[in-house]
């Protein structure tokens, strides 16, 4: 052998030797973390800002922890209960709403007491024309005033009523959480955004952007209003790539992480458990140009005939989805957002002959050719198998599906400035603690998101939103419920429940809805033998 | 010298204009941030409000003249989402994961592919030959996301030895390192091993021989000095597009790099983050390829002579 090729492989043997002597001690710094941290994987920090009006609801999962709410939603019941508010009343005309602030307690960092001024700061700022967050266009149209008569009254004037004020815009589904405005002015803005004061029970105590997020218990843990935290840290990791996050799992280095469906079978096996959140999500179809308002409508669509929309209801067995697509996770829905007075809607059912009848009846015996545009998100992974399934469907009653991949971006650029009116696309809802929060997203014709409006519904939302009254509200959302599943304005898929693998150090998890998930009220195992629950 | 780097640099100044043209107009053609910035029941009037605040109402050429005219003081504008800060410093503060990633994965590269393309090239058609083409091919074909995975299954999950993911110690690093390496190690093994089997039977190999040089010094003092240069100029490319290639692969191990950054902006249509990402990366390459020209420099006399 030349010396030069002995040199060569002792020179790769020493490195291969060097590799194993340092992967093996390298395992020791493997080791999980400690017994009082809560590990936390996540897809996204969507945009990974810690004010409430700089960014959408997906940042929910981390500002829960730092920020409190004026009402938190009991769990149970689903009704608005005390949160920064202790109580609150609404005027006669619904258009009033006064909310009476709990006393004492504490922003973090001696910030000083939560008053109403801290109240009203928060609404303006996500009211604001620069404000980022989700409900902040509504709450723009909605709001006319806050006022703050006393250090611990807040006064809400509305433009119209809004019963639901409560259990909607305010609570902790959704995105007003309370800042404090000394700080916000103090501290600037830009840093204020980085580095959040709030009242909740957990402090922000490092942050590496769109990757690490490591939240403490407040160090005045005396402060605390809440139910105190079990864990002193949570930690949320942006792991984007699914399988990563089950191994995360599986290794120990993640106490929860959303997951697969098809995951599901091999976590059981490793002995994790499985957390489903109920109606999480659901995967639906929209139908472009049907919009009656303006020039978001397109008559010449072949399903701008109601039958024709009914028709390519019936010919999806949509229970084959739920058990094929998402291991039977979910049930079929007669609407994109589970509403309590939807509850007893009967969807379509699968029938594929009345399919091909109601296509003929209305003119097209020969079928007709549609464009399926489709796309993977999260969650929402599962959308382009989804449009598969329903496009194998509608080709069986007789219809011509192309599907065409595009990213989400483009489709919303479409869909929002009125464009995307000949071709049909898969979507997503999600849940809205208030109903009516939900209708005015996505059937009122005034919103950029709206899928389906007609004259009628448009009424019929608009006697809505004025009643007042309980009982003939929840009947007026029914009349809704039922004539959006008659015109059959989207096709209704399902209600699904995204899954969770969870170590065994997690014990009761009671989360409100996807759009709050309350890691920070988890608690730890009951001891073995205990009766705790 | 001194000519030849001014050259380079003047060369430089015109890839970005260049590019700052095609980055800016490209990016257009896909869409606006709008739709992504407007919340749930936003209306039409928000979405036009919106636009005219984005300054998205404006022509084109408008944009790109203000874009162009702040970009020359150092200002390439802020982040469209929520964050509002300076898309500059956002890149920035990324570079150094993808840096560090890199870096790490050239060292791999090099420090195992060097070894393995010379063994190759000493011992043509033998049993090393054979197995450093084998591990070349097999290493060009394997797609890194599948890579990726097997590797967080063998070493994280089953043996325990590393973390299967994320930013931290030496640990993190070593992953994904060797996944982003494995496809330049394999270039450097072919590369080396055909350019040294080219050096090792020309003249000047068979004039040191002749004069009873040692074989180590023959192949490691005289070939390989010679038989490095296309590598060089491979891995000088190819340290930049493992900065910003690595779309996939920091999106397996969750490492919070310029990659990653890119790829949300495009998908957010944060121009401005999406601009900052390609002029600094443009940059970067112009280095990589400024660093790999003053190094053909210093290892050939005959590129310093004729500069001069």
């Amino acid at each position: 052998m030349h010396s030069a090729t002995a040199w060569t492989l002792a020179r790769a043997a020493a490195l291969c030797a060097l590799a194993i002597g340092v992967l093996v001690p390298l395992s020791a710094c493997t080791a999980r973390h400690d017994a009082d941290t809560l590990v936390i994987a996540m897809p996204t920090f969507a945009e990974d800002t810690f004010l409430p009006w700089t960014g959408g609801g997906q940042r929910k999962a981390y500002l829960d922890a730092i920020y409190d709410y004026l009402a938190i939603i009991d769990p149970e019941t689903g009704e608005a209960g005390p949160g920064l508010a202790e109580s609150w009343e609404m005027s006669d005309d619904g258009k009033t709403w006064t909310f009476y602030l709990r006393r004492g307690v504490q922003f973090q960092k001696g910030y000083g007491e939560v008053t109403s001024a801290d109240v009203a700061f928060s609404i303006r700022e996500i009211m604001a024309p620069a404000a980022r967050a989700g409900p902040s266009s509504p709450l723009r149209r909605l709001i006319a005033g806050v006022e703050t008569p006393a250090p611990h009254t807040v006064v809400v004037h509305l433009n119209q009523p809004d019963p639901e004020l409560a259990i909607g815009y305010f609570a902790n589904a959704q995105q007003v959480g309370i800042v404090s405005e000394r700080y916000v002015t103090e501290a600037g803005r830009r840093k204020a955004n980085a580095v959040p004061v709030g009242s909740g029970p957990f402090e922000l105590e490092f942050h590496r952007p769109d990757s690490e997020i490591r939240l403490s218990v407040r160090a005045d843990r005396e402060n605390i209003w809440r139910e105190p935290p079990q864990y002193e840290r949570l930690i949320f990791h942006v792991v984007p790539e699914v399988s990563t996050r089950v191994a995360m799992l599986k290794t120990g280095e993640a106490d929860i992480a959303p997951i697969s469906f098809d995951d599901i079978g091999d976590l059981e096996r490793t002995g994790l458990s499985i957390v489903s959140i109920p109606q999480s999500w659901s995967p639906v179809v929209r139908l472009g140009g049907l919009i009656q308002a303006g020039d978001r409508y397109e008559p010449a669509n072949p399903w701008a005939d109601v039958r024709v929309r009914q028709a390519m209801n019936l010919a999806i067995d949509k229970q084959a989805i739920i058990d094929r697509i998402f291991h039977g996770e979910g049930r079929i829905a007669a609407s994109d957002t589970p509403v309590e007075a939807w509850a007893g809607l009967e969807p379509y059912a699968y029938d594929p002959v009345r399919a091909r009848e109601l296509i003929a009846e209305a003119g097209y015996p020969n079928g007709f050719p549609i464009t399926l545009k489709t796309f993977a998100t999260t969650p929402g992974a599962e959308l382009p198998t989804v449009a598969q399934a329903v496009a194998l469907y509608w080709q069986a009653a007789g219809i011509d599906v192309r599907i065409e991949r595009i990213d989400w971006t483009s489709l919303r650029s479409a869909w929002t400035s009125g464009t995307a009116r000949d071709y049909v696309w898969t979507h997503r809802g999600f849940p809205f603690t208030s109903a009516q929060n939900g209708l005015e997203a996505g059937f009122d014709a005034r919103s950029v998101f709206a899928s389906f409006s007609t004259p009628v519904l448009q009424d019929m939302l608009n006697d809505h939103a004025e009643e007042l009254d309980k009982q003939a509200r929840t009947e007026h959302l029914t009349a809704i419920g039922e004539y959006l599943r008659d015109q059959a304005s989207n096709i209704f898929i399902a209600h699904i429940n995204e899954p969770y693998g969870v170590s065994p150090r997690v014990g009761e998890w009671v989360f409100t809805s996807s759009n709050a998930l309350n890691f920070e009220t988890i608690r730890r195992p009951a001891p073995h033998g205990s009766d705790a629950p | 010298m001194t000519r030849l780097v001014i050259n380079r640099i003047g060369e430089a100044l015109i890839s970005l204009l260049l590019m700052s043209v095609v980055v800016f107009f490209l990016a257009r053609l896909t869409g606006d941030p709008v739709a992504v910035l407007l919340g749930d029941g936003a209306t039409e009037a928000d979405r036009i409000a919106l636009v005219a605040e984005l300054g998205l109402d404006r022509t084109l050429p408008e944009q790109y003249l203000i874009f162009l005219g702040n970009a020359l003081q150092g200002d390439l504008g802020n982040s469209v989402t929520g964050h509002q800060g300076p898309a500059l410093m956002m890149v920035l503060e990324r570079l150094p994961y993808s840096l560090g990633l890199a870096l790490a994965a050239l060292v791999i590269a090099m420090g195992l592919g060097a070894p393995l393309g010379v063994a190759a090239a000493v011992h043509r058609g033998g049993p090393i030959d054979t197995l450093a083409r084998a591990a070349a091919l097999l290493g060009q074909s394997i797609p890194p996301f599948w890579l990726g995975l097997v590797l967080i299954y063998v070493f994280a999950v089953e043996l325990r030895w590393l973390p299967t993911s994320g930013y931290g110690g030496i640990a993190n690093v070593i992953l994904p390192a060797f996944t982003m390496a494995l496809f330049s190690l394999a270039a450097v093994v072919r590369l080396i091993r055909s350019s040294m089997i080219e050096q090792l039977t020309s003249e000047y190999v068979k004039l040191a021989r002749a004069k009873g040089l040692p074989e180590r010094d023959v192949v490691w003092g005289h070939a390989f000095r010679n038989g490095v240069f296309p590598v060089i100029t491979f891995m000088g490319a190819f340290f930049a597009t493992m900065i910003t290639g690595a779309v996939v692969i920091e999106t397996v191990f969750s490492w919070p790099g310029v990659g990653r950054l890119a790829l949300d902006s495009i998908m957010r249509r944060d121009f401005p983050v999406m601009q900052a990402v390609v002029l600094v990366i443009t940059t970067l390459y112009i280095l990589a390829n400024l660093i790999v020209d003053l190094l053909y420099a210093w290892l050939d006399p005959r590129i310093r002579e004729g500069a001069r």
